[in-house]
């Protein structure tokens, strides 16, 4: 056991440590009732973030292209747009 | 400078290795450690990224003929603006995560294909197959260390995230990791620019076009 510990470079507090850092991330952390969490439980809950993250993206972005379609580019609209982005 | 930690040769050679990750990152001339998820949270990037969507999504509203030659007529332009929003993202990240660089190298390739296209009998395959080959090639060394570092049902779930996080399928447990947590930030904050966009879009044309029938969204949520 040793061994295999001295030939892997990552140890295995960095790889905790990397773990909290996402589960403060995800959205269940609000709730968090200490860290029961197991690593197969927040990997889970990982992919499932990133798929609904992925598909509001897409929502948004669906949104955008209609709202922009509709758009006049010279409107005084965009301009307060532009200046409010900058 | 006195090291306090104790004296197992492990230990040291992890601070060892830390110091020289450090050398590392500070000899590539980049202020921050590796992506630091934070800075996805701060004004300035949102202000930044927003201001590079919008411009983006007036490119594409432009005219996507004249961007992607004709080869490829059929992304919808809800799908066309995602690109861009995910292309900007990528930029954001100034190449210092995996995932970025993979979309940005997946949509030169796929430019670069197009564009191949239109010219001449199609070679595409091949750079694309060359591409693959570098980066499993690569990535299979990692591949045989990552099953060292994560028992088998993690690395189900492991393997699964992969393949959700641009370019991070074959990367070592701890990479992914790293990874995911930056690309999360970098989704959020995505998201967030998104929506203040979409929201300030449509509260511009609900007051250009009065009368133009009900708009739901009157109110904030």
């Amino acid at each position: 056991m040793s061994s295999r510990r001295s030939r892997a470079s990552v140890s295995e507090e960095e790889i905790n440590e990397l773990i909290s850092r996402l589960q403060t991330l995800l959205p269940s952390a609000r709730r968090r009732v200490g860290r029961e969490a197991s690593t197969t439980k927040l990997l889970k809950e990982t992919c499932s973030y990133i798929k609904s993250l992925h598909r509001e993206v897409d929502n948004l972005s669906d949104r955008l292209s209609d709202l922009m379609a509709t758009m006049d580019h010279n409107s005084p609209g965009a301009e307060i747009i532009r200046s409010l982005l900058r | 400078m006195a090291s306090t930690s104790s004296s197992t040769p492990a230990a040291e050679v992890e601070v060892e290795e830390r110091c020289r990750k450090r050398k590392r990152a500070a000899r590539a001339a980049e202020p921050a450690a590796p992506a630091q998820p934070s800075k996805w949270r701060t004004r300035r990037e949102h202000e930044i990224y927003s201001s590079k969507l919008l411009e983006a999504i007036r490119v594409v509203r432009a005219g996507p003929s004249a961007a992607a030659g004709a080869a490829a007529p059929a992304p919808p332009r809800g799908r066309a603006v995602g690109e861009a929003a995910d292309r900007e993202l990528a930029v954001a990240a100034r190449g210092r995560t995996h995932w970025s660089r993979a979309i940005l190298a997946s949509r030169r390739r796929r430019l670069q294909a197009a564009h191949r296209a239109r010219l001449r009998a199609p070679a595409s395959p091949p750079s694309r197959h060359d591409a693959a080959a570098a980066s499993a090639s690569a990535a299979s060394a990692s591949a045989a260390a990552a099953k060292g570092t994560a028992t088998p049902p993690l690395a189900r779930k492991a393997k699964v995230l992969g393949r959700l996080v641009p370019g991070c399928r074959k990367l070592s447990f701890p990479t992914l990791l790293a990874e995911t947590t930056d690309y999360i930030a970098a989704l959020q904050m995505q998201v967030r620019a998104m929506t203040a966009l979409a929201e300030a879009l449509s509260a511009v044309s609900a007051t250009s076009s009065p009368g133009a029938g009900s708009s739901s969204s009157s109110s904030p949520l």
